[in-house]
């Protein structure tokens, strides 16, 4: 790693001050680096996602090639659903997809799953993987694992289509399979808890793109707020991410209560209008068009354009991607987003 | 009113309320009335599904509402549907369309169907996780105008290329429009892959595709 800009903290010291509202030498920059760390590391994503200690070195070696301020433990949104019966199916080197849902007709909610994280599925390899970077890189850097909200695991539960339909044509159905979600989403989340992560809550099949903003209200909003307590209640800031459109549901997404909101496709200085008073934003390079098929100069313009947007965020700013970063992402382009976040001089103007 | 029309209009509102079973009855009436099934179908259903587009892209409806309302347009075309007199359907243009290969997220495909079906389009559709082949060899079976590609992960919208390749080295390039979308799409990457359109929507691509076929029709 040749950098020209040098830092004055740790990622981790940068992100304890950043979150106690003191002074830091830069904004931090927390890239969503999810399967992409398996390239970094060498392995196929296939070998990534079924071995912890796989997943852990990945993300290790990620950390010492970007230096990023955060960590995350992630294969897909669909693994909490997975360890609670959903089958996925594991393409040799790309991230799984939802074969057969466990609720094929609503009689199969008996056979749902309450998960046991030390057994069920991979949320044993997250966890060792979330183990092994604490171990490894926890003093210079928080490791988050990342773990979805009830919308999404209800969806990859029953099936996204059928899912979305019983909102209007059997909520009551949709409220059970939320309230198992929610059960084992709190339960994942004392896992990661004692695996010394922090869990970082994605809901993105709640996504403006897909739903409306009463839909979001009545059948999100409600199932988020108490996992949102849960990790605030062990002192630790909640994250909150959906990607796709999110402008019409930021408000929203702020009642939750989470301290960040990760957003992808919205306009900063409107988000920062709406709630920046009351959270912090996270964003919102475009993946698939700036990081993956973009330059590096590229992505160092689309970033400064956002830090100029809401840099100056009353309750914070972190400079990130809109969602994932494509798995086949140039490292240079990763790069000039961290170098955008270190040559940053909010006085200077832009 | 007539009966006529307010059959016609009660069609169209089925489908906008997403009332399966109020589609089918009055579908079921148009039919014992004599009103002809084309007329129900293009007058009724279809109108129905033009407010929706609307409504879509107001963001008043989103995608719950639009498969419901699919599924309200569906019933009412099952009833409908086997006492159309065949010629009123053969002129039509064909589709091919599909998720690419490697990507089995298909709401969007899905939405893309619905609405070229409902702008009177044959769609044949490939379903998920798609060989690229199969997108040329059925275009190339069935003599279609356009293929239409989908995907939502950045790993797999190259092969989006990869199908114009083949279509290029087969020498069958002009034969068809190639259309694509999808969450990571965008028109400079259309462009960037030599692909006739893009579109951000659904209702944008029901849009594009009648402009593209248009323009084939008339170049």
């Amino acid at each position: 790693m040749t950098n020209t800009l040098s830092d004055q903290m740790t990622p981790k010291q940068r992100m304890a001050c950043f979150l106690q509202g003191q002074e830091v030498d830069r904004p931090p920059c927390a890239p969503l680096i999810l399967n992409h760390a398996a390239r970094v590391s060498g392995v196929k994503i296939s070998e990534y996602n079924q071995d912890g200690r796989t997943m852990g070195a990945a993300h290790v070696a990620a950390f010492k090639e970007y230096g990023h301020d955060f960590i995350f433990i992630f294969s897909t949104t669909s693994t909490l659903a997975e360890a609670m019966g959903t089958k996925l199916f594991f393409p040799d080197d790309d991230a799984p997809w939802v074969e057969e849902p466990v609720v094929r007709q609503p009689a199969d909610l008996a056979k749902v799953r309450t998960v046991d994280p030390q057994r069920d599925g991979r949320l044993p390899v997250y966890l060792e993987a979330t183990r092994l970077c604490c171990d490894r890189i926890g003093e210079d850097v928080f490791v988050g694992c990342v773990f979805s909200g009830p919308f999404t695991t209800a969806a990859a539960l029953r099936g996204t289509e059928n899912f979305v339909k019983e909102t209007y044509k059997n909520p009551e159905l949709v409220h059970k399979l939320l309230t198992l979600a929610l059960d084992n989403a709190l339960i994942f989340v004392d896992a990661i808890l004692a695996a010394g992560g922090i869990p970082v809550l994605v809901e993105p099949v709640a996504s403006g793109s897909l739903i409306s903003p009463v839909m979001f209200k009545k059948f999100a909003l409600p199932y988020l707020k108490p996992i949102v307590e849960k990790i605030q209640q062990a002192n630790l800031p909640c994250i909150l991410h959906i990607c796709g459109k999110t402008t019409k549901v930021v408000e929203l997404m702020a009642d939750t209560g989470a301290n960040a909101l990760s957003l992808d496709v919205i306009d900063l200085a409107e988000a920062k209008e709406k709630v920046g008073d009351r959270v912090c934003l996270i964003g919102n390079v475009n993946p698939a068009k700036t990081m993956l098929k973009g330059g590096p100069r590229d992505v160092a313009r689309e970033a400064r354009a956002c830090l100029a947007r809401a840099g100056d965020n009353p309750a914070g700013f972190i400079l990130s991607s809109g969602c994932e970063v494509p798995i086949n992402t140039r490292p240079a382009n990763i790069h000039a987003m961290i170098d955008a976040a270190r040559s940053y001089r909010p006085q200077a103007g832009l | 009113m007539g009966e006529k029309q307010e059959i016609l209009q009660q069609l169209a509102q089925a489908v906008v309320e997403m009332d399966e079973e109020a589609a089918v009855t009055v579908a079921e009436q148009a039919f014992r009335v004599g009103i002809d099934p084309y007329e129900a179908i293009t007058d009724g259903l279809t109108v129905g599904m033009g407010i929706v587009n609307e409504k879509f892209e107001n963001e008043e409806y989103f995608v719950p509402e639009i498969l419901l309302c699919a599924d309200a347009m569906y019933a009412g075309l099952e009833v409908l549907r086997p006492h159309l007199k065949i010629e009123a359907a053969s002129h039509h243009a064909r589709v091919v369309i599909g998720v690419v290969e490697g990507d089995t997220h298909d709401i969007g495909k899905n939405l893309v169907k619905m609405m070229l079906e409902t702008a009177a389009l044959e769609v044949y559709d490939l379903g998920r996780n798609v060989p690229l082949h199969d997108f040329v060899d059925k275009a190339l079976e069935i003599d279609a105008q356009m293929i239409c590609l989908s995907t939502l992960m950045t790993t797999t919208m190259d092969g989006m290329k990869k199908v114009v390749d083949i279509l290029e080295e087969k020498g069958v390039r002009d034969r068809f429009v190639v259309m694509v979308g999808g969450g990571p799409i965008s028109q400079t990457f259309a462009d960037s892959i030599g692909a006739d359109g893009y579109a951000a929507n659904a209702a944008a691509a029901v849009r594009k595709a009648n402009e593209l076929i248009e323009n084939m029709v008339t170049a």
